[in-house]
């Protein structure tokens, strides 16, 4: 498997990976910011999120029709939508594009349901390496408690209900969290995740991480273009007047 | 009590089961009592007629039959026909969209199936799916690995009808040629029936290369309906005989 960088695509691909709870999508949040506001050509993508395949995959979760076999493919169905439609296309132009969440979390998540890992790994080998992979690394204990705090309604699959740990869902969820953990850690080295203390202040992350990015990415190759001015559109039109050039 | 065994019913000869790859996880093989049979070929190759004749000599004989197809599950058949019609998905999506179908209806009715002693009659199975794939330049080994979830069926008959009569038998039945069934989508050619030979053929080709690896059995499907059932008939009571 291979980098975008290494498939000698123009863009970039940033990927964030972590525990539900780790504070990865505000860190993904404030590098997309900071991104834009130095006028990049930046794209952010979440995991499950292709609106085809939504539909299809919440039907699935919500009658709990979904096995470790079908989770895994409907979710990699959303993958490739995404992927083939989007970050590819994307990729091509030269973009930097941001993934909450790439073929890391099913992974992690599908070899904790018991698919065999060289199966998942198979089905995801069309899609390319990200060139960063951060890894927000949290204390199990710290995620649970953020998560279960305020005793949300843990949704059937998001608790690993279907893996029957446990019969309550706070404690199925705990066990299934914790076997997760397990896989990223196994997978650290494997992909080169940058693994960053989640336990820190979300400031303190945040300058580590716009440091890394920073260090390792030519920021300035994926300036937007300057876009060719075009004075006739600023103008209101009218029929009969010809719009004279502005001296 | 001459006159009781007269129409004596088979019970079907156990075969050994296995799965083409990885498999379904937490599936104990010998539990499968019934069996699979698929039936395989374009669309006008008689599938579907033949299926129906089976179930009905099936039922006849004394078994449970159950049937399956692709574009039948729950949990995706609604989705996977609205991105067909807007043909949005690209192919690897749209490859993964039908494994979704598929293995949903291997989990919750093929492996259920089998479990209780039932017939299952596939009207298509993996193959087609691959061969579509593979003519769209997809990686075999991939598509391997993808669809080593799926369990070997006891017989898979192939009806093989030539392009040239697919094409007749496709006007006799609807007046008309189907979009997919042309792989208008390859831009093969404008011409819809040019297309359509040319992807047929193609088809025929892979299904002949799937042949080699996955052992069908090959039924000329250009003789009368009867004649085939006929075949397909004797071939399936040699393998429930365990033959």
């Amino acid at each position: 498997m291979k980098t975008f960088a290494e498939l000698n695509f123009p863009g970039r691909l940033i990927a964030v990976e972590g525990l539900d709870g780790s504070g990865k999508s505000t860190q993904i949040y404030l590098l997309k910011r900071w991104l834009e506001l130095q006028d990049l050509k930046v794209y952010f993508s979440e995991w499950n999120s292709s609106e085809l395949v939504k539909a299809a995959t919440s039907k699935g979760k919500k009658r709990e029709l979904l096995t470790p076999t079908t989770f895994s493919l409907i979710h990699a169905t959303d993958f490739a939508d995404r992927y083939e439609r989007h970050l590819v296309p994307l990729l091509r132009a030269g973009y930097l594009v941001l993934c909450d969440r790439y073929i890391f979390t099913a992974f992690g998540r599908d070899v904790t349901r018991g698919c065999p890992p060289e199966w998942v790994r198979g089905i995801y080998s069309f899609a390319a390496l990200p060139d960063l992979t951060f890894f927000f690394k949290s204390d199990l204990e710290v995620s649970l408690k953020r998560i279960l705090e305020g005793r949300p309604q843990l949704k059937y699959f998001e608790a690993g209900m279907d893996l029957r740990l446990s019969t309550d869902p706070y404690e199925s969820f705990r066990i299934f969290q914790g076997r997760i953990l397990e896989q990223y850690l196994a997978m650290s080295t494997e992909f080169n995740f940058l693994v960053l203390d989640a336990n820190q202040l979300v400031e303190k992350q945040q300058a580590l991480v716009r440091e890394l990015v920073a260090q390792r990415l030519d920021l300035a190759r994926f300036r937007r273009a300057e876009r060719p001015r075009t004075p006739a559109s600023a103008a209101p039109r009218k029929k009969t007047k010809v719009e004279e050039p502005v001296p | 009590m001459k006159n009781a065994v007269k129409n004596q019913i088979v019970v079907p000869h156990r075969s050994a089961r296995r799965f083409y790859g990885h498999g379904i996880p937490g599936v104990d093989l010998e539990q499968l009592a019934g069996k699979l049979i698929v039936v395989e070929g374009a669309d006008g190759s008689g599938r579907s007629t033949q299926i129906k004749l089976l179930v009905e000599w099936m039922e006849g004989t004394g078994h449970a039959t159950v049937q399956v197809g692709l574009k039948r599950s729950t949990l995706v058949s609604e989705e996977l026909v609205q991105a067909q019609q807007g043909n949005i998905l690209s192919r690897t999506t749209l490859s993964l969209f039908y494994a979704t179908d598929f293995a949903d209806q291997l989990e919750n009715i093929i492996l259920p199936a089998l479990k209780a002693g039932f017939v299952v009659l596939a009207d298509r199975y993996i193959y087609t799916l691959m061969a579509r794939d593979m003519v769209r330049g997809m990686d075999e080994a991939w598509l391997k690995n993808l669809y080593g979830v799926a369990l070997e069926p006891d017989v898979v008959f192939y009806l093989n009808v030539l392009p040239e009569e697919l094409v007749q038998r496709s006007f006799a039945k609807n007046a008309s040629l189907d979009y997919w069934e042309s792989g208008m989508d390859l831009g093969l050619s404008r011409d819809m029936f040019d297309s359509f030979m040319k992807y047929q053929t193609a088809m025929q080709a892979t299904f002949r290369r799937l042949q080699a690896s996955y052992g069908f059995t090959i039924v000329d499907g250009m003789r009368p309906g009867d004649v085939v059932n006929t075949e397909l008939r004797k071939k399936i009571s040699a393998v429930m005989a365990g033959k």
